[in-house]
């Protein structure tokens, strides 16, 4: 591990790297106000049973309908379901995940790496091997197993993800607090008396919440991508909650007869991750310029 | 020479926590293997007894764990009880299909991901940027199993011009391997380009063009050459991803290599393979990057020394 912290002190410079941070920021909020929307839209007829129908009634005589027949503005799959509303109920489902996933993450994240980072040698090895045995694991291998033994469901999701990728970010963690304890207002405290939890809390945390803001974009783009690719195997969520994933799952075996819920839910789950991505570029533009590997 | 040994040694204890982990958490799951193999509502309870003192499944869980250890450094991996052969034989049969599968998808990230890269820094500013970026941002927008679908959408079931599952020839290979080299390629054009771009800027590049050399010679011959190193550092990181993704990649195009054997042996809770395979992936993964630690204090003595950071 301290060999990769080389890496996260080198000194500041403007990268520019991706088409999206040029693109008109209009456009971003516009897409941004669709993806956050949709997903809200979804969780409220999730958790209102009333609602459910709109994703759940069947019509085994309209079944894979093209977009704007008959009342469904999307299509039907393969039971005469609606398209929209089953994806715009996937796409919550996904945002929950996401969103879970990174605050846990993140959490777990600034709390070893401030620990390794500022509290002795002892609690730095530790956490160092912890790290290490964890990043092991490939996200989605740790997932798939874990899934598989403790049973699938929502709950079962956002635990596996989270398991796996707080690792890579309390390594960079480790290595901002490196550099910050060294900084002449942590010596000040320090001299001054403030222990090092009162220290870690008023200067570490807010010297990383940049470093948190980015990440946790991320972390939300690759929780959600995940989320649907557990389901996409039958590991994931369950139904009858709709997902994403599992849309796309039973699309897979209708594929010659419509693409239509490929279509659909592929492009929610593509618009969705390109969201949380170029919003995870942009702050990374403007608060940390350097190059942060992705999850 | 102190400094590699550190480094193996530590790749070993981490080896030997990520066995114990791995252990662990597959006993503590509900269920076993006996009660996929016999049914539990029609086959006598003496019977699942016997079949579970055979595997030593009655043990403690402690010597259950040793004697896995000891099969494991002996290269005894026990038997898969679902397809009744040797786990080593299940993973040997199909490691090979992983190992090609990689490769390809290696050869796609950077044969199309370092020229495109550069071509990008090049043209700054110009189409040909818009467009490879573009091209570079859609590929990491993309999910890879949501890419492996509208690709078998559009040139398997439309266009009918490549198989979509199994293995049987080499035509088998080409939508995998693009699709499992899909981020990875993003990521790549992103990193040359940069990297590229700020080798621009360097004072030996205006020393080369101060003598005379041609722009062209010192785009691809210099300037790509110092913008590797960037790359190759990447590389080492990719590994990790590169198999997680594998595993849906090999299940969705049924690919028949480790990825889609270890989705297998989960759902039909056959734990030899499943723990063999885990414990295998993850031995890359630490390997891999133990040995990109190497690579990088090779290239960079500071490291070794540990003078860098402190």
């Amino acid at each position: 591990m301290s060999e990769r912290v080389a890496d996260v002190s080198l000194p500041r410079r403007a990268t520019r790297m991706s088409l999206s941070s040029r693109a008109p920021k209009a456009l971003l909020w516009l897409f941004g106000a669709a993806v956050l929307l949709g997903g809200l839209t979804g969780v409220v007829v999730l958790l209102t049973p009333s609602l459910h129908h709109l994703y759940e009634r069947q019509d085994l005589t309209a079944t894979f309908q093209g977009p704007m027949t008959d009342g469904h503005l999307l299509g039907t799959d393969n039971l005469g379901r609606d398209l929209f509303w089953r994806s715009l109920a996937g796409l919550g489902v996904s945002l929950v995940v996401g969103v879970g996933v990174a605050v846990i993450s993140l959490a777990v994240g600034l709390v070893i790496g401030i620990l390794a980072g500022f509290f002795g040698k002892v609690a730095d090895v530790t956490a160092t091997v912890v790290v290490d045995v964890t990043w092991a694991f490939p996200a989605i291998l740790l997932a798939i197993v874990l899934t598989g033994a403790r049973g699938p469901g929502l709950v079962t999701v956002v635990m596996a993800l989270a398991l796996t990728s707080w690792a890579g970010f309390a390594r960079l963690v480790r290595g901002e607090v490196l550099a910050l304890r060294e900084r002449e207002f942590v010596s000040a405290a320090l001299v001054l008396g403030v222990s090092k939890v009162r220290v870690s809390v008023r200067h570490f945390l807010p010297a990383l919440l940049p470093l948190s803001l980015v990440m946790g974009a991320f972390f939300v783009s690759t929780s959600v991508a995940a989320e649907a690719g557990l389901s996409f195997l039958g590991l994931g969520t369950q139904p009858p909650t709709p997902s994403l994933g599992s849309i796309l799952a039973d699309g897979r075996l209708y594929l010659p007869v419509s693409p239509w819920p490929i279509i659909v839910a592929g492009s929610f789950l593509a618009a969705t991750v390109t969201f949380f991505n170029t919003v995870g570029d942009r702050l990374r533009d403007t608060w940390d310029p350097r190059e942060v590997t992705r999850p | 020479m102190t400094y590699v040994l550190q480094r193996v040694a530590y790749a070993l204890l981490v080896l030997f926590l990520v066995s114990i982990v791995t252990f662990v958490g597959l006993h503590v799951a509900p269920g076993d293997v006996t009660t996929s193999v016999l049914n539990p509502t029609t086959t006598p309870p003496e019977v699942i007894a016997a079949l579970r003192e055979q595997l030593g499944l009655d043990q403690p869980i402690l010597v259950q764990y040793w004697n896995y250890l000891h099969g494991v450094l002996t290269g005894d991996l026990g038997l898969s009880l679902v397809d009744r052969v040797p786990v080593r034989t299940v993973i040997a049969n199909s490691a090979g299909y992983t190992v090609v599968l990689a490769l390809a998808a290696f050869v796609v990230t950077f044969g199309l991901g370092v020229p495109l890269g550069a071509l990008s820094a090049i043209r700054k500013g110009g189409v040909v940027d818009f467009v490879i970026r573009g091209f570079a941002n859609l590929l990491l927008g993309i999910p890879d199993f949501v890419l492996a679908l509208l690709l078998i959408l559009v040139v398997a079931v439309h266009l009918h011009w490549l198989p979509v599952s199994g293995a049987s020839s080499w035509r088998n290979l080409v939508l995998p391997a693009f699709v499992l080299a899909a981020e990875p390629l993003g990521l790549t054009i992103r990193v040359t380009r940069v990297a590229f771009l700020e080798n621009r800027q360097a004072d030996y590049v205006r020393t080369l063009r101060a003598r005379g050399v041609s722009a062209t010679r010192i785009d691809w011959r210099h300037i790509l050459r110092n913008s590797m190193t960037a790359v190759v550092s990447l590389g080492a990181v990719q590994v990790r991803t590169l198999l997680g993704y594998a595993l849906i990649v090999e299940v969705i195009f049924r690919w028949p290599g480790l990825g889609y054997q270890l989705v297998h042996s989960i759902l039909q809770r056959d734990y030899a393979v499943t723990q063999s395979l885990v414990l295998l992936l993850a031995a890359v993964v630490v390997i891999s990057s133990t040995i990109g630690d190497l690579l990088l204090a090779w290239v960079d003595p500071r490291i070794r020394t540990g003078g860098a950071s402190e």
